[in-house]
């Protein structure tokens, strides 16, 4: 009775060494493995189980970052991401709830829609029920509590501006990056940098609470634009006028501030709308008045009068006999309208005479000529780094034809954009100097280089010569202004087609400077294939120009040449009447 | 001999407010980030507002809609040259 197995026996210490021993090295190997995992350093060791833990537990999620906004020079919104919410489920959790009519009522989705598919992804952990929705909204479907339905923190980039800044903003895709236009060209500007979070997360995938930020949200800058929306408007309501009145397939306007260099609009027909993807046409996002090459025609004559005046064998007064009328060159004839007769530099270009031209270039050469267009800035892209934007070409060739020659002085043989030739008529309104064009805003006072390319003195002829356009002997008295003395060029183009020029179909062209006492605003109008009589670029492009000239002059506050000054005084007491 | 003394009290002393200071920035730290995460939420709704505003801002400010206003509204229209006034400030 005495004995148990507590008290050792006398004669049988044995047994309990042995169970004492197997115990001590039992408690032995437990030590030493906490000693091997915890302190040695080793393949499954301490890190191998906490990683193996974080995988089972903590998820990181992305915090999205703010893109900047895009605004106008007068800070309007033309591009601003609002925040929205995405609402997903689960489709292994959701699958077999009761409340699926619920939902799909919430959703304004039909709930048999909803059950396929659910069904379609019901193998997945992950499925979009409605993306992008307004935040009062997601919080409605939210506020039900259904089991596996989350919603995810998203922004949305919205366009105020709508179609009528649509080509020059461009647009984001769905997970907010820059896919055209000034969107894609400052995505680094705009974009932010997306932050990470750790979180962790319970067995059923929810999470509890979040462990820390890995890398913070960095919000993306906002983007001043040169752009003034007034004007924006205003040229787009009178380029989809003129559309609709000439009948024209496409065209294009833009409009600068030649001492800024600052594109201050620039607009496109067909256009777009930005805020709806439904009906969504990729050829309408061209943004014409940068990718479209086409030949200049009569608007590159100023051009080749600066170089005429250049290699002073002629001035504005020097006369050109350009009877009969007509005039061969190599195998071609090249006609004016009618017959002009013995006229003076300035009156060949006037009337644009094509004769008058191939007489003055074929005197100088084409050399002359290509110097001057270089200088311009044809042929290669301008400075505003638009995406896709095109250069033109300058003709490159190792021996001259005469009528290759002749033709290149009266724009054919080579092509430039619409932005180009408002650069190079840019050049004039700013004494011969040429400033790089931008289409962000500059600061106020910001000194802006210019590189002198040509003489002011020509400059300034040349400025009296476009005026003269739109006076009474000219081909442009349509780009008239009331109020205020502007200047220009028109231009009237064949297309170009698979086999060769068109022949009835045109490009109409102008591009003016204004006012002429104090020049300033360049705008260059394209009317692509105006229908009718009235397809020159005097009849369907002149008039737009003069109603977008006429627009941006009182927006801008030109004072009209007319007399109208009053005293401020006398202003602010009677100015009603 | 004084630092065998008071070495051992010392030390224990001091790993007890090192316990004790790593309680507290634990805390402070959990506390901070719960306070980030509401003023992330405040700032979240406050954006959600201030892009809304924006929006409804600029779709009332829109060119098209003053023009249209000024037209049928208030029978505005652009006055011809006539009735133009050019002031100039003059500097006395």
């Amino acid at each position: 009775m005495a004995r148990n197995g507590l008290v050792p026996a006398p004669g049988m210490p044995w047994r309990l060494v042995t169970v004492v021993g197997l115990l001590l090295i039992l408690a032995a190997c437990v030590v030493g493995r906490l000693v091997l995992i915890q302190v040695v350093d080793q393949e499954r060791g301490a890190a191998f189980l906490r990683e193996q833990g974080a995988m089972r537990a903590v998820r990181s999620a992305e915090i999205p970052a703010y893109r900047g906004m895009m605004t106008d020079r007068r800070g309007e919104p033309l591009a601003i991401s609002t925040p929205v919410i995405t609402l997903w489920a689960d489709p292994h959790k959701l699958g077999d709830s009761n409340r699926l009519g619920v939902l799909a009522d919430a959703l304004g989705q039909s709930e048999t829609d909803l059950k396929q598919r659910l069904d379609l992804y019901s193998g997945k952990r992950f499925m979009y029920l409605a993306r992008h929705q307004t935040p009062e909204f997601a919080r409605r479907v939210l506020g039900l509590k259904i089991a596996g339905v989350g919603g995810k923190r998203e922004y949305r980039r919205f366009y105020p501006a709508g179609e009528v800044a649509s080509q020059i903003i461009g647009l984001t895709n769905v997970d907010g990056e820059g896919i055209a236009g000034l969107e894609k060209a400052y995505e680094n500007v705009l974009h932010g940098r997306v932050g990470q979070k750790r979180y962790i997360k319970d067995l059923h995938g929810d999470a509890i609470r979040d462990v820390g930020v890995v890398r913070d949200a960095r919000p993306g800058q906002a983007v001043a634009l040169a752009i003034d929306l007034r004007l924006q408007y205003l040229q787009h309501r009178e380029l989809q006028r003129a559309i609709v009145e000439t009948g024209a397939e496409a065209g294009a306007a833009v409009t600068v501030d030649a001492w800024t260099g600052e594109i201050l609009a620039m607009t496109n027909h067909p256009v777009f709308n930005p805020n709806s993807r439904a009906a969504f046409d990729y050829a309408a996002t061209r943004n014409r008045v940068v990718t479209d090459a086409f030949e200049p025609g009569s608007t590159i004559k100023p051009l080749t009068l600066v170089a005429a005046l250049e290699t002073g064998a002629f001035t504005l007064d020097s006369i050109i006999d350009t009877s009969p009328g007509r005039i061969r060159v190599g195998r071609k004839v090249l006609p004016d309208p009618s017959n002009y007769g013995a006229i003076t530099v300035s009156r060949v270009i006037e009337k644009s005479s094509q004769v008058g031209v191939t007489k003055m270039a074929q005197a100088m050469g084409h050399e002359p000529i290509l110097s001057v267009y270089r200088r311009f800035g044809l042929g290669e892209p301008s400075s505003i780094g638009f995406p896709g934007e095109r250069s033109g070409s300058l003709p490159n060739r190792d021996r001259w034809s005469e009528i290759e020659k002749v033709t290149l002085a009266f724009g054919y043989g080579l092509t430039a954009t619409p932005l180009q030739l408002a650069q190079a008529y840019a050049i004039f309104a700013n004494q011969g100097r040429r400033v790089p064009l931008t289409l962000l805003k500059r600061e106020a006072g910001e000194y802006v280089p210019g590189e002198p390319v040509i003489a002011p003195e020509i400059a300034s002829q040349v400025l009296t010569v476009l005026h003269r356009v739109t006076g009474s002997e000219g081909t442009a008295r349509k780009a008239r202004v009331p109020g205020f003395s502007v200047g220009g060029k028109t231009g009237t183009v064949h297309k170009v087609g698979p086999s060769g020029y068109l022949p009835d179909q045109y490009l109409a062209l102008f591009v003016g400077v204004a006012p002429m006492d104090n020049p300033r605003y360049v705008t260059a109008v394209v009317i692509d294939r105006p229908l009718g009589d009235s397809y020159g670029g005097g009849a369907a492009a002149a008039p737009v120009y003069a109603r977008i000239t006429d627009g941006v002059l009182r927006l801008r506050n030109q004072r009209p040449d007319i007399d109208t000054e009053v005293p401020a005084q006398l202003a602010s007491s009677g100015a009603g009447q | 001999m004084m630092s065998l003394r008071w070495g051992m009290p010392l030390l224990i002393v001091a790993v007890l407010a090192s316990c004790l200071a790593i309680i507290y920035s634990t805390h402070s730290a959990r506390a901070y980030y719960a306070d980030l995460q509401r003023i992330e939420g405040t700032h979240w709704y406050l954006q959600e507002d201030y892009s809304r505003l924006m929006l409804e801002r600029s779709t009332l400010a829109s060119p098209h809609r003053i023009a249209k206003m000024a037209r049928d509204e208030l029978v505005m229209g652009t006055p011809d040259l006539a009735a133009y006034r050019t002031i100039v400030e003059r500097v006395y």
